[in-house]
């Protein structure tokens, strides 16, 4: 060997070394979980709290944000002592660095995350955010806040299951759901009434196709996993629905209605329902065609279509009922963030007020008077001139009465909604069966399941 | 690879075969030149290491890891590596990328010599100009570049419109929602945005080639063909091999233009490894996973540099 060669594997190797010293000496990660709040005191005494100013992130753009911000206006009203400092970020950019930022001792002390392992359960499972059981208690939210609801922000304390255990976030008074829209004068102009059964809503989309209307508004380009999902929850039951998201391994895909939805869907795109050309439609073209004027139907978001006041009344909403049982009806619903409060806060007292304040009846009646659809109370008032919203009320409404709502699917997993994007865009192009499509979810939290136990 | 170490070393074994006399003097003086040159190399290297080598460490450590970015990880031996063999999506990952390297790298490379050996026969007024359009594509912001061909590539876009103008009406489709074409599709993005940068960089390394070396090829009979192969290819060995460089790295590091147009789709047809990067560091907490994706990237970006660089720089 070369002297000049020796040399060069000596720093290689000095390299080599100094890398598996570096792996080998300390592991990632912070603190490991643990709760702890044990027996901290907690008060609802906010005025006590002196002259504090709480740090505020959240997602919430547009007419979520105004909401937003006249709840801090009515909450620095209540209590003078209190300034709330929000920051908005985009949704993607908020969950992206949201680790981050509860790690930083400057960072805010609550912020919106999403429910669900990826952003919720990693933040829980590292300490980041706060067991608010002690909080729960102190307010009552364990009797304002319906189970199905309150289950969406649950993990047991050793982080093996989602659904069940301590309080890490809270909803707040108004959800987000998944439901079929529709467009008022199209649906008139073709004679027919809204669909109140499935059954219904394809001889209507039988009848608009045969009219030379696009039954539904659709683009597979980049999701559209809502159609699907919207499916799902008129055959498969609250609790299978619900038992397979919180990781019950007795329950699989083909049993909470994902096969049957699947099989629906693809017959749909088959007969020529859908959008000519979705495959290659992005998911902003498809809401504004639709918005727009090209198409009856769509399964959509609530909150979704960005409706204008004057758009108000020209859309409607249904919460179709099961298949199997008309007077039951289950919708994917949650509220639309899980309001968390840092681990770091130094005023977490005053920050459990602020989240009792986003649950109370004047922030439902705010969400209302903004455009949104209110949860956890139901005395609020809906201007008649907000038709759209009201029929969003209802659908709400009758879901609650059911006792149906089930979290987003993709909630199952942490790749769950890549994996169900992906399977979708094939089976659209035939390359792979329904069947396949549920085995694939299936496999999909199997390898989540085990990535948590292990 | 050559560097100012190697020279130390170089010159060490040339001291080396002096007389034994002046070898005492020969060490010290050798020994305080090295020093000399680690005192002014130090501040940099101390900054290089702090924002390039300790992250890439810490990656390294990373990858043998369970790790969701926030709570405690778990060691997990080589399981993050062996994704590549066994992860159905990682392992297509690979194979997409050697289909970009086509259209980034090989491609734009044999349009640009041609387009190179084409300009400087034939010198015209008004080249600039041409030099000037086909290099735009390289200074436009690769998100402007992707939005502008999902346009072009939509059904309703502009080439849909050119094919249908054309009688060929049966071909048009959306180009990046198809299994078959998506890829095909983003790759010539790619190609669109090289082009240019390997053309300028082949036309600034013809005019380095002296005159002298066509005229003589010219007088010895040589045609067009002839003297490209004879005297502009290895002229340019210099450059090509940078082109290749950068822009193989680029192909495997296909990140943006895949975001903004696919995502992946359809299904996972066009999905590359720093989507899947992007996606289990910060989408789906695996860090672990991120990481080892990260140095696989990284080693073979280095490998293939080094290849490179031997074969070009070989007198």
């Amino acid at each position: 060997m070369h002297i000049t060669d020796m040399r060069r594997a000596a720093v290689a190797g000095a390299f080599a070394a100094l890398a598996l010293a570096a792996s080998a000496a300390c592991t990632p990660g912070g603190s490991s979980a643990s709760s702890t709040t044990a027996a901290s005191d907690v008060s609802t005494d906010v005025a006590a709290a002196g002259n504090v100013t709480i740090k505020v992130s959240d997602f919430w753009g547009s007419a979520e944000g105004e909401w937003m911000t006249s709840l801090i206006a009515g909450f620095e009203a209540k209590y003078p002592n209190v300034t709330i400092d929000r920051t908005q970020e985009d949704w993607s950019q908020l969950l992206t660095t949201l680790n981050l930022q509860l790690t930083d001792a400057d960072g805010p002390c609550i912020a919106s995350a999403n429910n669900g392992w990826a952003s919720l359960g990693t933040l829980a499972k590292g300490g980041l955010v706060r067991n608010l059981d002690d909080y729960s208690k102190a307010y009552g939210w364990d009797s304002l806040i319906p189970a199905t609801i309150a289950r969406q922000n649950e993990f047991t304390t050793d982080f093996a299951t989602i659904g069940s255990g301590s309080l890490f976030a809270t909803p707040v008074a108004r959800v987000s759901m998944i439901g079929l829209y529709y467009n008022v004068d199209k649906l008139k102009a073709l004679g027919l009434k809204p669909p109140s059964t499935l059954a219904e809503l394809e001889s209507a989309a039988t009848k608009a196709k045969a009219a030379g209307q696009i039954p539904f508004a659709y683009g597979s380009q980049d999701g559209g996993s809502a159609i699907l999902l919207g499916l799902q929850a008129l055959y498969g039951t609250a609790d299978s629905i619900n038992d397979y998201v919180y990781g019950d391994t007795a329950v699989s895909a083909k049993d909470t209605g994902l096969l049957d939805a699947s099989k629906e869907l693809k017959t749909w795109a088959d007969n020529g329902w859908l959008t000519p050309g979705f495959e290659g439609v992005d998911y902003n073209t498809a809401v504004a065609n639709f918005v727009g004027g090209d198409g009856v139907f769509r399964f959509e978001y609530t909150g979704s279509l960005g409706l204008s006041a004057d758009q108000q009344s020209k859309f409607g909403y249904i919460q179709l009922p099961q298949v199997a049982d008309s007077a039951t009806t289950v919708g994917v619903g949650a509220a639309p963030g899980a309001m968390v409060i840092s681990a770091a806060c130094t005023h977490p007292d005053v920050a459990a007020a602020f989240l009792d304040y986003l649950m109370s009846t004047q922030a439902a009646q705010t969400a209302v008077d903004h455009g949104m659809i209110p949860l956890l109370h139901s005395d609020v008032t809906v201007p008649a001139s907000m038709g759209t919203l009201s029929s969003e009320a209802a659908g709400a409404a009758a879901v609650g009465a059911s006792d149906g709502f089930v979290p987003y699917f993709d909630w199952s997993s942490t790749t769950m909604l890549d994996t169900i994007t992906a399977q979708m865009q094939q089976m659209y192009a035939g390359k792979t069966t329904p069947e396949q499509l549920v085995d694939a979810v299936d496999a999909d939290r199997k390898t989540g399941l085990a990535g948590r136990a292990g | 690879m050559p560097g100012p170490g190697n020279d130390v070393v170089r010159g060490a074994s040339l001291v080396d075969r002096t007389t034994p006399a002046h070898r005492v003097r020969a060490r010290s003086l050798r020994a305080r030149a090295r020093w000399t040159g680690l005192a002014f190399a130090a501040p940099p290297l101390a900054l290089y290491g702090f924002v390039v080598l300790w992250p890439l460490l810490q990656s390294v450590q990373y990858s043998f890891f369970d790790w969701d970015g926030v709570s405690q990880a778990t060691w997990v031996g080589l399981k993050n590596y062996t994704g590549f063999l066994t992860d159905p999506v990682l392992r297509s990952s690979l194979g997409h990328v050697l289909v970009l390297i086509v259209f980034f790298s090989l491609l734009p490379i044999a349009l640009g010599l041609l387009s190179a050996a084409m300009l400087t026969r034939a010198r015209q007024p008004g080249m600039g100009l041409f030099r000037w359009i086909f290099f735009l594509p390289q200074v436009l912001t690769s998100v402007v570049v992707a939005l502008m061909f999902k346009r072009i590539y939509s059904s309703e876009g502009s080439l849909n419109t050119l094919l249908d103008a054309i009688g060929l009406g049966g071909l048009t489709r959306a180009w990046l929602a198809d299994f078959t074409w998506a890829l095909p599709a983003l790759g010539l993005i790619g190609t669109w945005v090289t082009f240019g940068f390997c053309m300028v960089l082949f036309i600034s390394g013809t005019s380095a080639i002296p005159d002298e070396l066509y005229e003589a090829a010219r007088v010895d009979g040589a045609g067009a063909v002839r003297e490209f192969f004879a005297v502009t290819l290895p002229g340019l060995r210099g450059q090509i091999g940078v082109a290749l460089t950068l822009t193989i790295t680029a192909a495997l590091r296909t990140f943006d233009l895949v975001w903004v147009t696919t995502r992946g789709g359809p299904g996972t047809s066009t999905m590359t490894p720093a989507v899947l990067l992007y996606r289990a560091a910060f989408q789906n907490p695996d860090v672990g996973r991120a990481a080892a994706i990260g140095v696989v990237m990284a080693v073979v970006c280095l490998l293939i540099a080094l290849a490179i660089t031997r074969i070009t720089e070989k007198d």
